[in-house]
């Protein structure tokens, strides 16, 4: 049997010595193991010993036990601190190495161009308004004033089934149909959806494309709330230095008219190439909703008054990203939706 | 409409207003100016032609010009024969830049020195024509071209169709003049009647069939003149606009019409039958030889002009050969009419002939627009090409043009502005227009518009006539707000909804299209998809003239272009409307439910289509639950694009949504994509509103017990039912079954599968004990050998 001090101090420099936890698990087993341990060793004869020794004995076992504990405890301690304190030459890795492609799809740069687009709108009132694509010849021109023969109507040249039904040239019929269903204002809507006219697939144009339209009928509403309205719009969707222009034009449906213009976002107004040395790009068409229309909608002109502007979700998403050819919207080459 | 800034400076004064000035004010005011081309013409120099030969050696047509410059003498040559020996012609030396941006080079052709260019019109952007030399009828050689023509500024301004009054010069000099607040220098009606005796009416009859179609017909006679080229200036102007001069007589009439908005026509009084003017519809198979040299069959929908005996002019669109203006003609009758708009436009295209004076007319002119452009172009003629006109015109006017008087409360100016329009500047503006005002006792004003405005008609046109002048720019922007009594309260859109069917979709891998809605009507035919489908009458092309009864062929076609692009593995869906013809109800709007559609790719071995099958299951079922919908069921179905044997209905609720597959290999086939296509298109209106805020269910207490079963049953016993048959026979503390694998082989009989079950029991009351857990399995196991024959691997 060894000297209870002896044992002690060995297992204390082994315990110093030891450069791993596994090392120190070899030695917590060599002295502490419940049944093979050196400190049950150390008490294995106790039952025949007389009475004060095996008091001492017990004691200094204890003794012992404790004291190679707390150097292990120590030990460890000072190792994981060494590991830790190395953690950055062992486990360095080449961080630059890219990780797997992740396997997500993307959402279409219209939808996410619309989704910004009714954001915007929503927090100042507006609210979604849908309606059928195709569409009878009263909502999609009677009810907007453009009659049987209006000259205006080349601009909405369309697509027919027969005389009276047709693909909807502008989702103005979602505005009268809105006006007639909601009866009394305030009404403020916006009506996204797609639209289609009869012009030839160019880069700047297609026979089928997406509109937002917007209205507003209230109490004395002016051209200054309209143009506040645009001018929040287009601020909240391409930045605050943003300016809006609206140019006096004709449509049956308004009076007074007008084609709105944005700023152009690469030279600030001046004039470039990619605005045609104009400043302005031209973005949609508006004006103050005509006193037929709201009639034809079932309001009341001479207590309310409105305005409305309509532009093509296309036409913002192009010049948001700078696509230059609108085909490639209604192209699903993968190539080109995931950019966005 | 192309407007020449120097024409403009006929009628107000533009001292100090530069051509950009000017297109700045026109397009503020609603003219808006698309492009402004500045034509330098100082760098040109005249010369005068010696000689002229034949290049001796060029393949092409060449003629090689000695030329007078003044000072020296060079030698050009040129591609056009029309610079005889004696002519003034335009020469731009080497070294200036010709106005269309050519730059010109000492050049060396077969042998022959050119040292400088002779200009065509076109060239030096004074009119479309490059057919020849543009010659000059005046100017020294030697001294700069500007000598005898001005530098010019060119506009291309697009007009919108409530104003024709500004397809002319003076109509856009009066808005500049109101613009700049400059006086307009020519009145609207011109004082010139004729004095010749006898009146004109005597010498020819003049009648109106169809007054609907024409208001108002002018003949006025002018006998005596000497038909010949116009002088210099009208010519250049007319290039300048893109018209080819012809000869003084119609070079007039076309002048006029670029002036005053109003086309007129000259005929050949000795050519017309009677002589008479009779203006009608046209007879059944009466055919005019017109002015372009084509022959055209007229219809009995068209206005036509005819003598006592034919037609010699389709009313508004273009003249008859026979009749026409010859260098022979001595006596004429000019016609200035008022066309309906609407039927001019309708003939026009018919005829595929779109003229400068249908594009007038179409857009309906006032009747008192034909008496002032009658006038002024019988002034016009004789002046220039001499010849007496008869007083008293023929002047029918069966639908005399009503002044139209709106009051305006001039409060409402400043009400639809938004901004305060002090009363003298809005009354000074639409002086300035030539509108009359006149304030009466209540403080309305009574306003009559000037006679060629028939587009004003409400108070709410004043409105912008007076907003357009004062500037826009000058209306602060401001947010409506009012304090309101009465809203709606937002409800989300469908498409933001739909936002979380996207993310499912994106994260499972799927990326979103937008395909156009029009299809070929032979391709939904051949997919035996056309049934419903609703057909366009006036197609741009076959390949678009049919709306899409189904997503998933564009989708499918995504899927082949993007492996003609290189890329395999292609996971698509869309977002869109059907559109199905009602039945039955032929001429009524077609259903248009919104559907989420979807297609991924997968290999060629039916095990793989299996999989990728049941991966868009899971796919489907996480869209669906999404949108806090109940979870829908998939019952065995036959559909068309669909694979027969490996297609689903897409129940909910006991409401059919669509279908779930793999796409039919001669779907897949047909758009040439090797290995197998699975898809879904579902109706995602009643999965909307199937949708139900979710309620918090307490969290279990007490842990589950999970226990695997396989079960042995014949091929065709499916999966859906086993599960059912577990469901229905475990009773309460069975808490989720799930199948999760499939096996046949050796294991099993022939003829027979093992599907593989993980059976989840949980009791919220107590921790379940495996006797309790044995018990349910037992119940289990009876019912699946009861119903289905069911044996069991251990």
């Amino acid at each position: 049997m060894s000297d209870p001090s002896e044992m002690t101090s060995q297992a204390l420099a082994a315990i110093g010595q030891a450069q791993s936890n596994t090392e120190l698990e070899r030695i917590e087993l060599e002295y502490l193991g419940r049944k093979s341990g050196k400190v049950s060793a150390m008490l294995s004869n106790i039952g025949r010993l007389a009475p004060a020794e095996k008091a001492a004995l017990g004691k200094a076992a204890n003794e012992a036990k404790r004291a190679i504990e707390g150097a292990l405890v120590a030990r460890r301690a000072e190792l994981e601190q060494a590991r830790l304190a190395d953690l950055a030459e062992t486990e360095a890795v080449d961080i630059t190495f890219p990780g797997p492609p992740l396997d997500r799809g993307h959402v279409h740069v219209l939808t996410q161009v619309r989704r910004q687009i009714e954001t915007v709108l929503e927090s100042l009132g507006y609210q979604v308004e849908l309606g059928p694509e195709v569409e009878t010849e009263w909502y999609n021109f009677e009810a907007l004033n453009l009659t049987a023969g209006h000259p205006a109507r080349e601009s909405w040249d369309s697509f027919y089934f027969s005389p009276e039904l047709l693909l909807r040239a502008h989702t103005s019929p979602v505005q009268i149909r809105a006006m007639q269903r909601l009866k009394e204002p305030p009404i403020y809507i916006i009506t996204p959806g797609r639209v289609y006219r009869r012009d030839p697939a160019e880069a700047t144009r297609l026979p089928y494309f997406s509109q937002v339209e917007g209205l507003a009928v209230d109490k004395g509403l002016t051209v200054g709330d309209m143009k506040g309205t645009l001018l929040y719009m287009i601020q909240s969707l391409y930045g605050r230095e943003r300016k809006v222009r609206v140019r006096p034009s004709y449509f049956p449906f308004t009076e007074p008219s007008f084609e709105f213009d944005v700023s152009c976002g690469i030279c600030g107004g001046i004039g470039c190439k990619s605005c045609r040395h104009k400043g302005w790009l031209e973005v949609g068409g508006c004006g103050m909703v005509h006193p037929q229309v709201l009639r034809n909608g079932g309001i009341d002109p001479t207590r309310w008054n409105g305005y409305a502007w309509g532009f093509g979700i296309e036409r913002m998403a192009m010049l948001k990203h700078d696509v230059d050819d609108i085909r490639l919207f209604y192209e699903p080459d993968l190539r080109f939706i995931e950019q966005f | 409409m192309r407007i020449s800034y120097e024409w403009l400076g006929d009628f107000v004064d533009l001292d100090g207003v530069t051509p950009q000035d000017a297109a700045d004010v026109l397009t503020r005011q609603g003219v808006e100016v698309e492009s402004l081309t500045m034509v330098d013409l100082s760098q040109i120099v005249i010369g005068k032609v010696l000689e002229q030969t034949k290049h001796p050696k060029s393949r092409n047509d060449l003629w090689i010009h000695l030329v007078d410059l003044g000072d020296r003498k060079e030698q050009i040559i040129a591609g056009a024969p029309n610079a005889i020996p004696g002519s003034l012609v335009p020469v731009a030396l080497p070294g200036t830049t010709v106005p269309n941006g050519k730059v010109v080079k000492d050049m060396n052709i077969a042998g022959f020195r050119a040292a400088g260019m002779l200009c065509s019109a076109a060239e030096l952007l004074l009119g479309d024509d490059h057919s020849g030399i543009l010659i000059l009828d005046r100017g020294t050689p030697g001294r700069p071209l500007t000598s005898v023509i001005p530098s010019q500024a060119v506009m291309e301004a697009e007009i919108t169709s409530n104003r024709p009054d500004c397809m002319g010069h003076l109509g856009i000099a009066r808005e500049l003049a109101a613009g700049l607040d400059r006086p307009l220098t020519r009145d609207f009606m011109p004082a010139f009647t004729g004095s010749a005796d006898p009146p004109g009416r005597d010498l020819v009859k003049v009648g109106i069939d169809d007054p609907d179609l024409c208001s108002r017909y002018i003949g006025g006679v002018i006998k005596g003149v000497r038909v010949g080229p116009s002088p210099d200036w009208l010519q250049r102007r007319l290039r300048a606009s893109g018209v080819r001069p012809i000869n003084n007589i119609v070079d007039i009439t076309n002048y006029v019409l670029l002036e005053y908005a109003q086309p007129l026509h000259a005929f050949d009084l000795a050519k017309l039958e009677g002589p008479a003017i009779n203006v009608r519809r046209a007879h059944e198979k009466e055919r005019l030889l017109c002015l372009d040299g084509v022959a055209r069959d007229l219809t009995t929908d068209m206005l036509v002009i005819a003598d006592a005996t034919r037609p010699v002019a389709v009313a508004g669109v273009i003249g008859g050969e026979e009749s026409a203006v010859t260098n022979a003609t001595t006596d004429i009758l000019l016609e200035s009419a008022t066309f309906n708009g609407p039927s001019v436009r309708q003939t026009s295209r018919v005829l595929g002939l779109r003229t400068e004076a249908s594009a007038r007319f179409e857009r309906t002119l006032p009747p008192e627009l034909a008496l002032a452009g009658a006038r002024r172009a019988a002034a016009l003629i004789e002046e220039l090409a001499g010849g007496t006109v008869h007083r008293e015109w023929a002047d029918v006017y069966p639908r005399p043009q009503e002044p139209v008087r709106v009051n305006l409360r001039p409060a409402l100016i400043d009400e639809v502005l938004g901004t305060h329009v002090p009363l003298e500047e809005s009354e000074a503006i639409l002086k300035r227009l030539n509108f009359h005002v006149k304030v009466m006792g209540d403080g309305e004003w009574d306003i009559l518009p000037p006679v060629f405005r028939l587009d004003v008609t409400i108070p709410e046109d004043l409105v912008e006539e007076v907003g357009r002048v004062y500037g826009y720019d000058r209306v602060p922007p401001t947010l409506p707000g009012h304090r309101h009594d009465r809203w709606t309260p937002l409800t989300q859109s469908v498409d933001r909804r739909l936002d979380e069917v996207r993310e499912v979709l994106a994260g499972a891998g799927f990326t979103e299209t937008w395909n156009p809605a029009l299809v070929s009507y032979g391709k939904l035919e051949e997919l035996r998809i056309a049934a419903h489908a609703m057909r366009v009458s006036n197609a741009l092309s076959d390949d678009m003239d049919t709306l899409r009864t189904s997503l998933l062929p564009s989708l499918v076609d995504a899927v082949a272009l993007n492996r003609d692009r290189g890329r395999d593995g292609v996971k698509v869906y869309e977002i869109a409307a059907v559109y199905l013809a009602r039945v039955g109800e032929k001429n009524t709007q077609p259903e248009e439910p919104l559907c989420v559609a979807a297609v991924a790719t997968a290999d060629g071995s039916p095990e793989a289509g299996e999989k990728a099958l049941r991966r868009l299951k899971s796919v489907l079922d996480g869209c669906i639950s999404s949108l806090s919908a109940p979870a829908c069921t998939y019952q065995r179905a036959a559909a068309e694009l669909f694979h027969p044997g490996r297609c689903a209905a897409v129940v909910l609720d006991g409401r059919q949504l669509g279908y779930l597959g793999e796409l039919h290999p001669t779907v897949t086939t047909g758009a040439k994509i090797e290995g197998r296509l699975v898809g879904f298109e579902i109706d995602i209106e009643p999965v909307l509103a199937a949708s139900r805020t979710p309620r918090a269910q307490p969290l279990p207490r007490f842990p589950a017990v999970e226990r695997d079963l396989a079960v042995v049953v014949e091929d065709t016993v499916t999966a859906g039912a086993l599960l059912l048959a577990i469901k229905e026979s475990a009773g309460e503390l069975l808490e989720h079954a799930r199948a999760f694998d499939e096996y046949r082989g050796a294991q099993v009989p022939e003829g027979h599968k093992s599907i593989a079950f993980t059976l989840t029991f949980r009791s919220p009351e107590r921790t379940l004990t495996d006797a309790e857990v044995d018990t349910v399995i037992s119940e289990i196991r009876l019912g699946l050998e009861k119903r289905h024959r069911a044996r069991f691997r251990e």
